[in-house]
């Protein structure tokens, strides 16, 4: 595996071709986007991706409770995410740490830097791995 | 008819007679969870709504130190969100008229004041306090709605201004520069209305720690040397004491200093310089950041701090700022304890500052040093000073000294090194929940009975894990703090051995006056002759109210009967009719004429007369 994986799950379409192409600027990532939490649950399970980027407010399954189903399955419970979010109180990134998040990133995001923040959260095997 | 909701009353009257018909109003129409404050002047109001949520203001215009207008403008601009009711005289429905253009709420005529307008305004303010919330919700929500979009946009406009897609013509350039700059504004518009919107709800928690200032500062300057340099302006840090370290939430104050510094750099000319200082005082430190800027101009001064003000519209426009900044500075600063300020600067530009309490200071506060000798020690665990202090000051007066514990990590190792007799502790404190910290005060085996209180400015925090019994609180006290309550729980059996409250017999019918009383000491109150010389038998009294004109039977012959187990007399505070009954007496330490004394100068003579009494128990201690 020379590339490295990374699932991004907004449901805004438009945020996620906006997101495709910020990550895009890194040429070992490879991305896949899903439009919900049920969606990322399967998609996860059969890609294996190197980290998960979650949103947090998304109809029926928001992002905490998809990180809280992605740890109870053993093909997905090790997978590093990291949140973005357009909320960030200092509370609130303590919590999704708490919960179990690698990371928050807040929204609105630069996109000319998002690939390199996303990178920094990723395991040290992963990044060796591709480059 | 509930007046549920309303729960501080602040009434600013400087006529006692006046006050005490409104107190009684309050009073006879049975909204116990109504508590009023009363001051007589507007300095006294200020303080007040410094400190205290207050949810209906009554304000008589006429005061020593603010009349008419400027007296409503003044108490509108101290509590810009609170209901305000004015409280006119007959001859002056101008002011009235005027008062409402102000933005007061109602007004009432002095003199002609009854009960159901009384009520109504009260009513309207709980209206009125539902639609802030509502407001404020809406805000909320729509800004978080805009940032979704936002989000996309600025994105969008940032690959494009990045060359992320290819390489783009200058003209082409030059407008997407123009879009993506814009949409970077609104982003910073929305996050400053969300900012000054949860500050206004007091919905922000403030986590406060040591900090220190200096490299607090420093790592600002670095955050904003970026931004300085696309305007050509420098930023140099002045060296300054090392050390200096003051008690704030450090991700609020770099907010703080970040506006403050972009500020200074959207105003300095280029080739400027921003000069940073931070000097160390006795009991605050200062931060000052000076920009070689056009000045502020004369007539904008007093509208600096104001939401949305920019002194020149169009100038200020150009430099993207969004009107807030300053305005969120001052709203932080007021709530870490500080103060915030400006000033021309000698060879023009300006100088702002900024003023925290040292962190040295404020832990020299924790001790309470200057409570009556032998007074019961209690232990508040809180984290805001300014709260801390006021309650300190409140409990001063009934006879309590009282240290501080501004985080779970200090009140464990106070706790052991004095035995306290209570200990009140907020549910929120910067290093964990105040459940965490009583069940490690419960698993010491000398505060294993001891009253422990809750206090919360949320109501839904914790409150679920407060049953369990190994936390045995007595009870839970919502802020604003209802400090009667607080006097009547600290009174009860379990902390009762812990302190000596004075007790008072007081001889009348008026239940207002017994509650009044209540708060300084405990009070049995009885009708008659009878009923005093029973409640004599049950114990001494330290200090008897005495109306003799309502107590049946009432004659001078019950005072040689007050006496104490010791055959001593007991002092006899006289508030009646006309305050001339028994006035000559020897025994009276004091005569009061109903009419012409309000309750709360009833309760300054007789906590007047206790407090020698205290003084004459710590003695006989000592």
């Amino acid at each position: 595996m020379t590339d490295i994986r990374i699932l991004f799950v907004d449901d805004e379409p438009d945020m996620r071709e906006v997101v495709d192409v910020s990550l895009g600027l890194d040429r070992k990532f490879t991305m896949r986007a899903c439009a919900s939490g049920a969606d990322a649950l399967v998609t996860a399970a059969e890609w294996s991706p190197s980290l998960i980027l979650l949103d947090v407010m998304m109809p029926v399954m928001d992002g905490p409770t998809t990180l809280a189903n992605l740890r109870k399955n053993w093909r997905t419970a090790h997978i590093p995410v990291v949140f973005l979010t357009a909320r960030t109180q200092a509370g609130e990134i303590e919590q999704y740490i708490s919960l179990g998040a690698r990371g928050v990133l807040s929204k609105p995001f630069d996109p000319m830097t998002l690939a390199a923040s996303v990178r920094s959260y990723l395991p040290a095997s992963a990044s060796q791995h591709a480059s | 008819m509930s007046t549920k909701s309303i729960k501080a009353v602040l009434l600013v009257e400087d006529n006692p007679g006046d006050a005490r018909l409104i107190r009684e109003m309050l009073n006879e129409q049975g909204s116990h969870d109504t508590e009023l404050t009363h001051v007589d002047c507007m300095s006294a109001a200020e303080r007040h709504l410094a400190k205290r949520a207050v949810d209906i203001i009554l304000l008589d215009p006429g005061l020593p130190d603010a009349q008419g207008l400027s007296a409503i403008r003044r108490a509108h601009a101290a509590a810009p969100r609170v209901a305000l009711v004015v409280l006119t005289g007959l001859d002056d429905e101008s002011l009235a008229e005027q008062a409402l253009q102000e933005g007061a709420q109602d007004y009432l005529f002095k003199g002609q004041i009854e009960k159901r307008p009384l009520l109504r305004a009260l009513r309207y303010a709980r209206e009125r306090k539902r639609l802030e919330r509502l407001k404020d919700e809406f805000v909320s929500t729509v800004s978080h709605e805009l940032r979704t979009p936002l989000t996309s946009i600025s994105g969008s406009l940032g690959l494009l201004m990045g060359n992320a897609v290819g390489n783009l013509p200058a003209p082409m350039a030059r407008l997407l520069a123009i879009a993506h700059n814009n949409s970077q504004r609104l982003v910073r518009l929305v996050d400053d209305i969300l900012d000054i919107e949860k500050m206004e709800a007091g919905r922000i928690i403030f986590n406060f720690n040591r900090v220190d200032i200096r490299s607090l500062v420093a790592q600002a300057i670095e955050a904003n040397r970026g931004f300085a340099e696309r305007y050509g302006v420098r930023i140099r840090l002045e060296d300054g004491d090392i050390g200096a370290d003051v008690r704030a939430d450090p991700d609020r104050f770099l907010q703080v200093v970040t506006n403050l510094l972009s500020n200074a750099i959207k105003f300095s000319p280029a080739q400027n310089e921003v000069v940073v200082a931070v000097e160390k005082g006795t009991d605050m430190v200062r931060l000052t950041v000076r920009d070689h800027g056009p000045g502020i101009p004369v007539d904008f001064k007093p509208l600096i701090f104001e939401k949305f003000a920019q002194a020149d519209v169009g100038d200020a426009r150009q430099k993207g700022g969004t009107g807030l900044g300053l305005s969120i500075v001052k709203q932080i600063v007021d709530r870490l304890g500080g103060e915030a300020g400006f000033a021309d600067a000698d060879d023009g530009g300006t100088i702002f500052h900024v003023q925290l309490p040292c962190w040295d200071h404020v832990a020299s506060l924790a001790i309470d040093r200057d409570a009556k000798p032998g007074a019961a020690r209690l232990l508040l665990c809180e984290d805001d000073l300014d709260t801390a202090l006021m309650l300190r000051e409140q409990l001063r007066q009934v006879g309590y000294a009282t240290d501080f514990a501004y985080s779970v990590s200090d009140a464990l190792p106070c706790a052991v090194a004095t035995q306290y007799h209570a200990v009140l502790v907020d549910m929120h404190l910067p290093d964990g929940d105040g459940v965490s910290l009583i069940l490690r005060l419960r698993e010491l085996a000398q505060y294993r009975d001891i009253p422990i209180i809750v206090i919360s400015g949320d109501p839904s925090v914790g409150r679920d894990d407060l049953k369990s019994s190994k936390l045995n609180v007595l009870d839970w006290l919502n802020k604003p703090l209802d400090f009667a309550r607080l006097v009547r729980l600290l009174a009860m059996p379990g902390a009762q051995e812990a302190k000596g409250r004075p007790r008072i017999l007081h001889v009348d019918e008026d239940n207002a006056v017994a509650r009044a009383l209540s708060d300084i000491a405990d009070v049995v109150t009885v009708n008659s002759i009878e009923a005093a010389r029973r409640a004599l038998k049950t114990g001494d009294f330290d200090l008897a109210v005495l109306d003799v004109s309502l107590a049946e039977g009432a004659s001078p012959d019950l005072l040689p009967e007050l006496r104490d187990s010791k055959n001593n007399l007991i002092p006899v505070v006289v508030f009646s009719g006309s305050g001339a009954d028994l006035a000559s007496e020897a025994q009276t330490q004091a005569a009061l004429a109903r009419s012409h004394t309000s309750i709360d100068s009833l309760i300054a003579t007789v906590r007047d007369r206790l407090a020698s009494w205290t003084t004459s128990v710590s003695r006989e201690v000592i």
